[in-house]
């Protein structure tokens, strides 16, 4: 009787510790999803036209779901130290709601995260940068263009996606004259490129010779490690808590 | 002076002696032709003309490519100067019969006209100091072809260094007039093959491929779900039994029985099971 009675109080401590935990990676979820939805990023307008900016849909789910994981828990520990069963059963049965929320999030951002191919966005790139119009093709425009100068870099995969494929920039600019986009071109401090003419030639030094895959790849790839492995790994604690927090109702009275 | 080969290779060089030895009516056509160019003085250098050695992002793009300048391909004197070195950009089945005597600028040579009448076209034409020699190895030597589209649709610059129409390839040479006469050329080069732009419509969005990290996320978390949905079921069919049944099986329950005193018992005292 004293040994059921000391491993009741283990797994109560138990329980009252997994609950803390998931408190706390309540809030950092809440906190690191509040600043991937709020920190600008240059690239927006290009996630935008490609229709693939569901990513931060995922963000916006797990700001939520921390703040039910922060409460849930609350009531999950004032249910185990009581030891009241229906309390208990509308910890777990709310728990799984929240998981199951949280679980549509991580595969929400893993996937979206998955579509988002060079070959995405070079052919929106491909379709849109050049073009004068307003609204959304201007603002894909203008954020390849930011983009190019800011980071250095020109094209997706390259200077030569200009040349490999037919665009609609091509088809407003000549081949001679702007074999890829002035913005591609090494600007001095005023802006304006330091040598035209070895920047049209492709000379080391005067063009940005790198893609900028790599630029936009990165913070979604932080994003959706952010969100979905955090997620996932939050998850897996609170389904351990969940099974003990079963056994423990099936032990009290 | 001695003549080096024709570029179509007709004549063997150094045995003219040979060739008379074996004389037939056919073999002294050529041979009329290598005395009437060594008696014009028309040189062939060795020199092949090549697109730029060094990396360059823009060696070819769709409709202009880099050439070598050349440096030390013709070995002119210093008083040559009535020669302009040119370009002849070709197609290649412009080579076999190509007639140097058509001055640049003429009609045949236009490249307002190149592909659209004639298969080859002059252009760059320059003066020798302009490619000295020997070159200096720091610098960038180099001939961009088709830069110039200012003056692609105007009749009246016929040597325009106008955008090629399409992807070739072409082959190229350069031929140096003295005033209107041709005096040296060099090799033809090989073929050269300008970009192709793929139309963009011909790019695969995504390839409906998920990654094993999406996979193994996505089937952990549902058995997840799964068993923690088997475990809440279990809890409410057990949950259900419990309310069914005696609850005293499971509790131990404090009883308390109270012994009701009569007067006769009333010393004894009240006992507790």
């Amino acid at each position: 009787m004293a040994k059921s009675e000391d491993g009741i109080q283990i797994l109560r401590g138990l329980l009252v510790f997994g609950n803390v935990v998931i408190g706390l990676c309540g809030i950092a979820l809440t906190a690191e999803c509040i600043y991937f939805v709020s920190k600008p990023q240059d690239f927006y307008p290009l996630l935008e036209a490609t229709g693939n900016n569901d990513i931060y849909a995922a963000a916006w789910i797990g700001i939520f779901v921390g703040f039910a994981l922060l409460a849930l828990s609350i009531l999950g520990i004032v249910a185990v130290i009581k030891a009241n069963r229906t309390l208990l059963q509308v910890y777990i049965i709310l728990m799984l709601i929240t998981f199951a929320f949280e679980m549509a999030s991580c595969i929400t951002a893993v996937a979206h995260r998955d579509a988002l191919t060079p070959n995405l966005f070079l052919k929106q790139m491909l379709e849109r940068y050049g073009t004068t119009g307003t609204g959304m093709t201007a603002d894909v425009t203008n954020a390849w263009n930011k983009l190019m100068v800011k980071n250095h870099c020109c094209g997706v995969q390259g200077p030569s996606d200009w040349q490999n494929y037919a665009s609609k920039f091509r088809e407003n600019h000549s081949d001679a004259d702007f074999p890829w986009p002035h913005h591609c071109c090494v600007t001095d401090a005023k802006g304006s490129p330091t040598n035209l003419d070895a920047c049209k030639l492709g000379m080391p030094g005067y063009y940005y010779r790198n893609g900028c895959y790599d630029v936009i790849s990165e913070p979604m790839n932080k994003h959706a490690w952010g969100v979905a492995w955090f997620g996932f790994a939050i998850l897996c604690w609170t389904f351990c808590v969940l099974l003990g927090t079963m056994f423990y109702w099936s032990r009290i009275e | 002076m001695v003549a080096a080969g024709r570029s179509h290779g007709d004549t063997q060089p150094g045995c003219p002696h040979s060739r008379l030895r074996h004389s037939s009516s056919l073999t002294m056509v050529p041979l009329l032709l290598l005395l009437l160019a060594t008696a014009h003085g028309f040189q062939t250098v060795s020199y092949t003309p090549e697109l730029a050695k060094k990396f360059l992002e823009g060696q070819t793009t769709t409709t202009t490519f880099v050439l070598e300048q050349p440096r030390c391909a013709f070995k002119f004197q210093e008083n040559d100067i009535n020669i302009r070195i040119w370009l002849v950009v070709a197609a290649p089945e412009a080579v076999s019969n190509f007639n140097n005597s058509l001055e640049p600028g003429s009609p045949e040579r236009a490249f307002q006209n190149f592909l659209n009448g004639t298969n080859a076209y002059m252009t760059l034409g320059t003066t020798t100091d302009h490619y000295p020699c020997p070159k200096n190895p720091q610098d960038i030597t180099v001939l961009r072809v088709g830069s110039d589209t200012s003056c692609a649709h105007d009749k009246d610059v016929p040597t325009c260094n106008g955008p090629l129409p399409g992807p070739g390839p072409y082959r190229v040479k350069f031929l140096a007039f003295n005033g209107s006469e041709p005096v040296k050329e060099t090799q033809w080069s090989e073929l050269i093959t300008l970009k192709k732009a793929t139309p963009f419509g011909d790019i695969p969005a995504s390839d409906g491929k998920h990654s094993a990290g999406m996979i193994a996320l996505t089937t952990i978390l549902s058995i997840l779900f799964a068993i923690l949905l088997a475990g809440l079921v279990a809890m409410m069919i057990s949950g259900g039994l419990d309310s069914c049944g005696s609850s005293s099986f499971t509790k131990p329950d404090m009883v308390t029985v109270q012994r009701y005193n009569t007067h006769h018992v009333y010393d004894q005292p009240a006992a507790r099971l």
